[in-house]
């Protein structure tokens, strides 16, 4: 079972990480990039239309970490820390809280999207995008490291 | 139009509201329950093992903070979210929106500060 929810967690995680950073990358582009550059292709994609699905992506990636946070404690963890391996356990510490100071932030990254005002500065839009790019990216790598610690180093 | 507006408020308030509980929820330990996901219990507020005599009985319940400690936060963001929605336009009008990111990264800041003893140990 957790084996079974870890492969959708990573599989869901792949593809916010792909949304997200598509959505990021889109509102760094220069914004006179050539048409058929690379970021000109980048900047023609919609990213509002992105909005939506990342939501979605970071909110089922978050509840079915969640869930498999419980096996991760019970089974994992004290091994982890029986090995010493403190510095793993702190990166991935920091994992928990970022991922629920980007939960709490997911409606108001909506809204910046979906609904926004035109006397609002486009910034904040894409300061709100670039942290949870940063939160979606850090836990997919601590997640991936922490998942395969056995191999590192050893 | 107005239901929109004030879902914009409460938005805004929620997730910059959310960050710094959170991480004054973090530092002073409040978790608003603990769970034990070897029992399958789950206690109201925050416990900690007070068995100094076999302390190694924590691996076997070990406790889980960090649900607790996203309850904590959110109902306090959720207060302050509300709140937000029943103030007038003009008022919220006049707070910076960049509070929405900076609130946020200053968290996490503050995340990587409360964490560092993992690293010194």
């Amino acid at each position: 079972m957790a084996t079974a929810l870890l492969i959708v967690h990573g599989l869901v995680a792949i593809a916010l990480l792909g949304a997200i950073s598509h959505q990021t990358l889109a509102t760094w582009a220069p914004a006179h990039a050539r048409p058929g550059s690379f970021f000109g292709r980048f900047r023609a994609v919609p990213s509002a239309s992105f909005a939506n699905a990342i939501v979605v992506l970071y909110a089922v990636s978050t509840l079915l970490g969640g869930i498999l946070y419980l096996y991760f404690r019970v089974d994992i963890r004290p091994e982890l820390e029986r090995a010493g391996h403190w510095p793993a356990l702190g990166l991935f510490d920091l994992k928990e809280h970022f991922i629920s100071i980007g939960l709490a932030l997911l409606p108001a990254y909506w809204v910046c999207w979906r609904h926004p005002r035109a006397d609002e500065p486009v910034r904040t839009r894409v300061a709100v995008t670039s942290v949870l790019a940063f939160i979606v990216w850090w836990s997919f790598l601590i997640g991936h490291v922490v998942n395969n610690i056995r191999g590192f180093g050893s | 139009m107005t239901s929109s507006h004030a879902f914009r408020r409460f938005a805004f308030a929620y997730g910059t509201a959310f960050a710094a509980f959170y991480v004054v929820a973090l530092k002073l330990d409040l978790a608003l329950f603990t769970v034990y996901p070897s029992l399958g219990v789950v206690l109201l507020g925050t416990h900690h093992a007070r068995d100094v005599v076999a302390p190694s009985l924590g691996f076997l319940a070990p406790a889980m903070y960090w649900y607790g400690w996203t309850a904590t936060a959110a109902l306090g963001a959720l207060l302050f979210g509300f709140l937000a929605a029943l103030l007038p336009e003009q008022w919220t009008r006049r707070i910076w929106p960049g509070w929405l990111w900076a609130v946020p990264a200053l968290a996490m800041m503050a995340c990587v500060y409360l964490t560092l003893p993992w690293f010194r140990l």
